[in-house]
């Protein structure tokens, strides 16, 4: 068997061996991924973007302006020492400031105008034949279910019978998202857990 | 032994069903028969209208957790755009998808027989997922000067006349999370590119609302899917094997639900007894 | 000082990045384009920080406590071997750092997410139990869903997979729909509130 297999196949086995309890070969086993997740994404990092983006148009091309983020990464380095890290503020200032201002305009049309939109669009084509009495029950209850779910989370709303009922009704369309939502994420947790399966049975123990 | 099995509860039960259900039909080796959803068959239709040499942008958003339900609709999807002869260019803005996406995507290609530079390339890994995005739209050859393996993009006829989002006839997002909203907020919103997204079960329901918005104009979801695309396809696959435990263990977790409310009612009445 | 500074960084990136949206010359595109740089460069940093923070928190751990030593190291010991060996043999697909990922961490990550399948069950033992109304229509959708996108659903009935379909595209999309829009309207607020300064996240 190949020795890449065998590695596999035991800890696979040692992170099964938490759903009988938490044990020390799963802990080996936990603590192993932490730190081979941690290695793996800071090579890829120095080699898809500190190497091409920082380091080789600063040190190798001799580009000026490439100082710029490099004083910038300078600064965030400073996070390391307690004493100095204050001094990184103005770099994350940089980045959440600018990410805030990217997002305003783009989140706004795409999330709230079109879902606006979205949801009283499809009206404009009752009249022409193509909508059938189902589909507009379904045009109707999700327009329904937008409004209530949008008053439910409206925690400022006027206590009022018309906009409590509202909000009740918005709790029922809230538990046929969730109920959906468990519904399909139990699928995907057993599709993963048949993988590892068919990876033990298969690819391990050669049975299938 | 005795003190062994006194650790076993209810939960140690569930456990057992849910293993037994996911072990047992894998050994049968029974394929079962289905159609395909109107869902899929969108999306099918979507690639298959690209006319020969559309330039199809993949970026393989997903961490290797969910690389057991990923990979057969992946490998679906591949196959499918191969065999439409249209240029792919793969990438990834998540580190682990980075490494997975690049072995999908060269076993897909050799697969079909397909050549690097040519047929397809892989551009890598990009972190900050939002001004990936965002560069993209501005110029793809200036943010991916080279590609995954350190050769120079400019000259790679797959590449050729690719400038932004315009010139890809459609991005799809291959993801087991939230990717799918940042490409529908920035590059969708923004540059008007064309998505469609290839994700697990679990994120279909968060992204429903986007596609009957026509902001994500294509969506399959998990082994179901995956198994459905293979049947339009006509070619064997790891959605199609997986089926019967899926759904084997799917009824499982239902006997599950009831046998807990019958439980639960019992308990109930004997307390107001 | 500093904190004045972070927060005219934040107000000038922030009112630049809106107003970039709308007016599209080269000048802006230009200085657009090079910020898109920055974040890139940034987050690595920050992510090396992180990795950094990580090791000298084990490395404490080590010289703390006896009982945890053990699992610190393994975690040093890992992040090293990645790091070496990609230094000296290289990222190829025949390389260590390769055949560690592909053959330990990509394994552990999914045997890891495969075992919440054994918890979401247990979950459906405990907490689907119909209670109340509410209680009733989220066993019921999750039901639904569940026969209907499995294999057997179309074998039990050709009604099965549609009343599914009709259930995830109305009143399950109208609710995530309406979270959208209320989250889509919180996160322009709260964006709004990072760019004048009364949020001030970095501090």
């Amino acid at each position: 068997m190949a020795i890449a297999t065998l590695a596999a196949a035991i800890v696979t086995v040692g992170i099964f061996s938490f759903l009988y309890r938490d044990n020390p070969f799963y802990r080996a086993c936990e603590h192993l991924l932490i730190g081979l997740s941690v290695g793996f994404s800071l090579v890829l990092l120095w080699n898809s973007v500190l190497i091409p983006k920082l380091l080789q148009p600063l040190f190798v091309e001799g580009r000026l302006p490439a100082m710029i983020p490099f004083v910038l990464s300078l600064l965030m380095l400073l996070r390391l020492k307690s004493s100095l890290s204050y001094m990184s503020k103005p770099v994350l200032a940089l980045v959440i400031g600018s990410g805030a201002g990217v997002s305003i305009p783009a989140m706004f049309e795409a999330r709230v105008l079109r879902q606006i939109a979205a949801s009283v669009e499809p009206f404009g084509v009752v009249g022409d034949g193509s909508v059938s009495a189902l589909m507009l029950l379904g045009m109707l209850i999700s327009l329904v279910g937008v409004v209530t779910v949008i008053v439910y989370f409206f925690y400022t709303r006027p206590d009022t019978k018309a906009f409590n009922g509202a909000s009740q009704i918005g709790i029922y369309f809230l538990m046929v998202f969730f109920g959906a939502t468990y519904g399909y994420t139990v699928t995907s947790r057993l599709t993963l857990l048949i993988g590892r399966i068919e990876f033990l049975l298969g690819d391990f123990l050669h049975l299938l | 032994m005795s003190k062994l099995l006194s650790t076993f509860s209810a939960r140690h039960l569930v456990f057992l069903a849910v293993l037994l259900a996911a072990t047992v039909p894998l050994l049968l080796n029974i394929r079962l028969t289905h159609t395909a959803s109107d869902e899929t068959k969108r999306f099918y239709a979507n690639i298959n209208s690209l006319p020969s040499g559309s330039v199809v942008l993949i970026s393989f958003d997903f961490e290797a957790s969910a690389f057991a339900e990923i990979k057969p609709l992946a490998d679906a999807v591949l196959r499918h755009c191969f065999r439409q002869n249209l240029r792919i260019i793969g990438l990834s803005l998540f580190a682990e998808g980075t490494a997975l996406g690049e072995q999908t995507l060269s076993r897909i290609a050799i697969e079909k027989g397909k050549t690097y530079g040519i047929d397809y390339v892989y551009l890598g890994f990009r972190p900050q997922y939002t001004s990936a995005i965002l560069a993209i739209g501005e110029s793809l050859p200036k943010e991916f000067p080279t590609d995954y393996f350190g050769a120079a993009t400019a000259a790679m006829p797959v590449l050729s006349g690719v400038i932004n989002y315009d010139q890809i006839a459609t991005v799809i997002s291959i993801t087991d999370g939230g990717m799918p909203t940042y490409w529908v907020d920035y590059a969708v919103t923004r540059y008007h590119a064309r998505l469609q997204t290839v994700l697990t079960a679990t994120m279909a329901t968060s992204l429903y609302p986007y596609v009957s918005s026509g902001q994500i104009q294509g969506l399959i979801a998990g082994l179901k899917g995956a198994a459905e695309y293979e049947l339009l396809l006509n070619e064997a696959g790891g959605g199609g094997r997986g089926l019967l435990a899926q759904s084997v263990s799917q009824i499982a977790i239902l006997a599950i639900i009831i046998v807990g409310n019958v439980v639960g009612y019992l308990g109930r009445r004997r307390k107001w007894q | 000082m500093i904190s004045r500074l972070a927060w005219i960084a934040t107000l000038v990136t922030g009112l630049f990045m809106v107003a970039q949206y709308f007016i599209k010359t080269d000048a802006t595109n230009a200085v657009y384009t090079t910020l898109l740089d920055y974040y890139q460069i940034i987050f690595a940093v920050s992510m090396i920080v992180g990795g950094i923070g990580l090791l000298k928190q084990h490395s404490l751990k080590v010289q703390r406590s006896s009982q945890q030593r053990r699992y610190s190291l393994i975690t040093i010991a890992a992040i090293l071997f990645m790091v070496i060996a990609a230094v000296i043999f290289g990222t190829g697909a025949a390389s260590p750092y390769q055949w560690a990922f592909n053959n330990l961490q990509a394994p552990m990550q999914a045997t890891t997410f495969s075992l919440l399948a054994f918890f979401v069950a247990s979950a459906a033992y405990r907490g689907f139990r119909v209670k109340s109304a509410p209680a009733f229509v989220l066993a019921l959708a999750a039901v639904i869903v569940l026969v209907g996108k499995s294999g057997f659903g179309e074998m039990v009935s050709q009604q099965l997979p549609a009343i599914a379909g009709w259930v995830l595209n109305n009143p399950s999309t109208a609710a995530k729909r309406g979270i959208l829009i209320g989250v889509g309207i919180g996160s322009v607020a709260t964006a709004l509130r990072v760019i004048l300064g009364i949020e001030r996240s970095y501090r």
